[in-house]
């Protein structure tokens, strides 16, 4: 489905060369004859080495135009007329004086040799046309490749400017696992491409050789396919074909600059496939760092429980007589509170491993915030015995589109943080804020507080402040309440408290409005 | 019917749980204790030894935990506590409204575990050979039932229709968990069991008459994500 007017933007040069020359003749001819009609009033006055020059004159302007063939015709026939017309004996080609004879000859080297340099000029510049032409479409592939992140990116780019370039219909075959090449699909499989000869293309890719051979440029190759395969630094890439119809064949420059195209092409693939091969490559050595600060930290924090456990009850398994009553009664508060630590810390990985899967739709529902406190509290009710803790709500009926399950964990996890690192009968404040848009929660203790360089670490997954510390778990509390408080679309930060100590500020975005609900106002109606 | 020595069916497929629970059971307030290890087995037991109260763990290698409480429900009224693994709220709230009476995930402590077989066992007794409760009393709440008064601390509350209702509903389950849905079937009728933000707002509300810190409720506790249950023993 060729256009002819794609085919004629590169075939006027050589339709237009016959005629060109043809005018250039005519020129050769009318040139002398136009010097002649205005010779002709002069030739009393002046004298005929002067004419001479006029007619050097047109023999020159000849030479500049149509080049050396029309310029030594003009030359010879200014020296015919000349000899006819101006030179004494007027009216016969007899020419008496000798002068006249050697500026006939300085005219006829003055054409040749303005000629010669005319068209030496004139080819350099067409070189320099075409050069500069081919420079600015490779510019402009080029610069259309240089934004492409994706290989499909790189291939449209290369079908869009070899079609708007060659005017045929082309793709690229990509070869599969197994080297097999196959038609690509959707948009890389433009209009207008006929059937493939997938033969002959995997000849070309496994070869390494463009197919069939003449690649276009002979008559074997009328009204084929042309397969080029795409060499990269790492073998073939895949293979270009270009449909070509019966009408046309690629010129050599045509051929010269498609090859340029393709090693653009090339190295364009070669770069994004090396990018995507980075970035995989980046996320397994990121994937393989966390599943090892991952494994570290279980092995650590699960064996040191893990061998309270083993070896208290192995003891009173195997030595159970030897033991007294307290001794006994010690090994087994150590086996229970070791089993509650891992049950906890197992808790907290199974939770991070379950909202780092992605798999936690939040289950948003309207719960008024009070609500969602207090079952937290009610949940550290034992830890909480000994401190003061002080809840101060704008308003503990107001509706927020939460999951109360994950916003729970949050506060449990903030405060269990609380109880473990601030000393003991320390209060704890709740407070919330409430803003048209924007719930702020803050936990407030009066511990050692955070040092600043810590402060944004400290939501990172396994981060401990002291990683030694005997009460420590196994950092993963706030990474979880980060989780989840991103999850809402909200944001979690620790900031230094006036006075000593440290808040966690909560902020959760309000969008949506809560749900109209007819109240209720008679008074209960006993019998 | 063992009213001296209740019969309680323990259905979980882990040995060493089994043992545990069978362990600790038999020891207290004079329970025997019988154990299935798969679903099939646990129905038939409970056909065969009728049981007082039946624990179910969700988890059955045979049989979804939720079809075996849709399978015992269709018999018998039997007590049921199921115990969770999954600590998944939607699990345990579908049990539930199949039927099962309260929930436990694991781990749980033992002292639990009695606390919620005690409240379902008294609620059995009461149920079949009581006469109906007037009174309901904890801590400071008294509802009188006949009478349809509630007053804290002796002093009177007020309720609206729909926080009464919603108390009373709490007071036929006292000690065990409700679901939203059954809350809103029992008070709002079948119409809405899609709105559970209304027995959140009115919950709210009857928390700020009869507690003293809504904030840290002592009687209307929350169950975050499957319910409420109500206090009955401090």
């Amino acid at each position: 489905m060729v256009s002819a007017t794609s085919t004629s933007s590169h075939a006027p040069t050589s339709l237009h060369r016959p005629y060109r020359r043809a005018v250039g003749y005519f020129w050769g001819l009318a040139a002398p004859t136009l010097c002649t009609l205005i010779n002709w009033p002069l030739r009393g006055q002046i004298s005929p080495a002067n004419i001479l020059m006029i007619y050097l004159l047109g023999v020159f302007f000849v030479a500049i135009r149509f080049g050396r063939g029309p310029s030594i015709l003009a030359s010879l026939q200014s020296a015919g007329t000349f000899a006819f017309f101006v030179a004494p004996p007027i009216f016969s080609f007899a020419v008496s004086d000798t002068e006249h004879l050697i500026g006939l000859a300085v005219m006829l080297i003055v054409a040749v040799v303005t000629s010669s340099l005319m068209d030496a000029l004139r080819s350099q510049a067409a070189v320099a046309a075409q050069g500069e032409q081919r420079a600015s479409t490779l510019y402009r592939l080029s610069k259309e490749l240089a934004g492409t992140r994706q290989e499909a990116d790189v291939i449209a780019a290369g079908i869009k400017h070899i079609y708007s370039e060659f005017g045929l219909p082309n793709t690229l075959l990509v070869p599969d696992g197994q080297a097999r090449l196959h038609c690509p699909e959707g948009d890389l499989w433009p209009p207008g491409m006929p059937d493939l000869d997938l033969a002959l293309a995997q000849q070309a890719f496994d070869q390494g050789q463009p197919q069939p051979p003449g690649g276009g440029t002979d008559t074997n190759s009328v009204g084929t396919s042309l397969y080029w395969p795409l060499v990269g630094s790492e073998g073939v890439l895949g293979v270009w074909v270009m449909a070509l119809p019966a009408h046309r064949r690629l010129s050599p420059e045509e051929r010269t600059l498609l090859d340029l195209f393709l090693h653009q092409i090339v190295q364009s693939l070669e770069r994004v496939r090396a990018a995507e091969q980075a970035r995989c490559t980046a996320i397994r050595i990121e994937a393989e760092t966390l599943r090892n600060s991952l494994l570290s930290a279980i092995s650590h924090d699960l064996r040191t429980p893990l061998s309270t456990i083993v070896g208290a009850s192995g003891t009173l398994v195997e030595g159970d007589e030897h033991l007294d009553a307290e001794h006994r009664q010690k090994l087994i508060r150590a086996i229970h509170e070791d089993a509650k630590r891992m049950s906890d810390l197992t808790h907290k990985i199974l939770d991070m491993a379950r909202l780092e899967a992605g798999k936690v739709a939040l289950n948003r529902q309207w719960y008024a915030l009070e609500e969602i406190i207090g079952s937290a509290l009610r949940r550290m009710r034992k830890q909480l015995e000994n401190r003061p803790v002080t809840v101060d709500l704008d308003n503990g009926l107001t509706l927020v589109h939460v999951d109360a399950v994950l916003m729970q964990q949050v506060l449990v996890n903030l405060l269990e943080n609380a109880v473990k690192y601030t000393p003991e009968a320390s209060p704890i404040e709740i407070t919330a804020e409430l803003s048209p848009k924007l719930l702020t929660l803050s936990i407030a203790d009066r511990g050692p507080g955070i040092p600043e360089k810590f402060r944004h670490q400290i939501f990172d997954k396994f981060f401990r402040v002291y990683p030694e510390a005997p009460q420590g778990g196994a950092g993963l509390g706030l990474a979880i309440c980060r989780a989840i408080i991103s999850a809402h679309g909200g944001d979690i930060r620790v900031e230094p408290r006036a006075g000593g100590g440290s808040v966690f500020r909560l902020e959760l975005p309000l969008t949506e409005t809560p749900p109209d609900i007819e109240l209720e106002n008679e008074a209960l109606s006993r019998p | 019917m063992t009213e001296t020595r209740p019969a309680i069916l323990v259905i979980e497929d882990d040995p060493h749980l089994r043992m545990f629970l069978s362990t600790c059971l038999s020891g207290q307030d004079g329970w025997s204790v019988i154990t299935a290890e798969t679903g099939t087995e646990g129905l038939a037991s409970a056909r065969s030894a009728k049981p007082a109260l039946v624990i179910l763990d969700l988890g059955l290698p045979d049989m979804d935990g939720v079809e075996v409480v849709d399978r015992l429900r269709k018999r018998t009224g039997v007590p049921l506590i199921i115990l969770s693994a999954r600590n998944h709220e939607n699990d345990i709230t579908q049990a539930l409204d199949a039927g099962a009476d309260d929930y436990l995930t694991k781990p749980f402590s033992t002292a639990e575990l009695v606390a919620r077989i005690r409240a379902l066992l008294r609620r059995a007794s009461q149920r079949s050979w009581g006469p109906p409760r007037d009174v309901f009393q904890v801590g400071d709440l008294k509802v009188e039932l006949t009478r349809r008064k509630v007053s804290l601390e002796d002093r009177e509350i007020h309720l609206t229709p729909i926080e009464y209702r919603l108390l009373t509903a709490l007071i036929s389950h006292a000690g065990s968990v409700v679901t939203h849905r059954q809350l809103l079937n029992e008070v709002w009728g079948p119409g809405h069991t899609e709105h559970s933000h209304y027995v959140r707002i009115y919950m709210g509300q009857l928390r700020h008459k009869i507690e003293a810190d809504p904030a840290r409720p002592r009687y209307l506790l929350t169950e975050p994500g499957v319910g409420y249950r109500l206090c009955d023993d401090e």
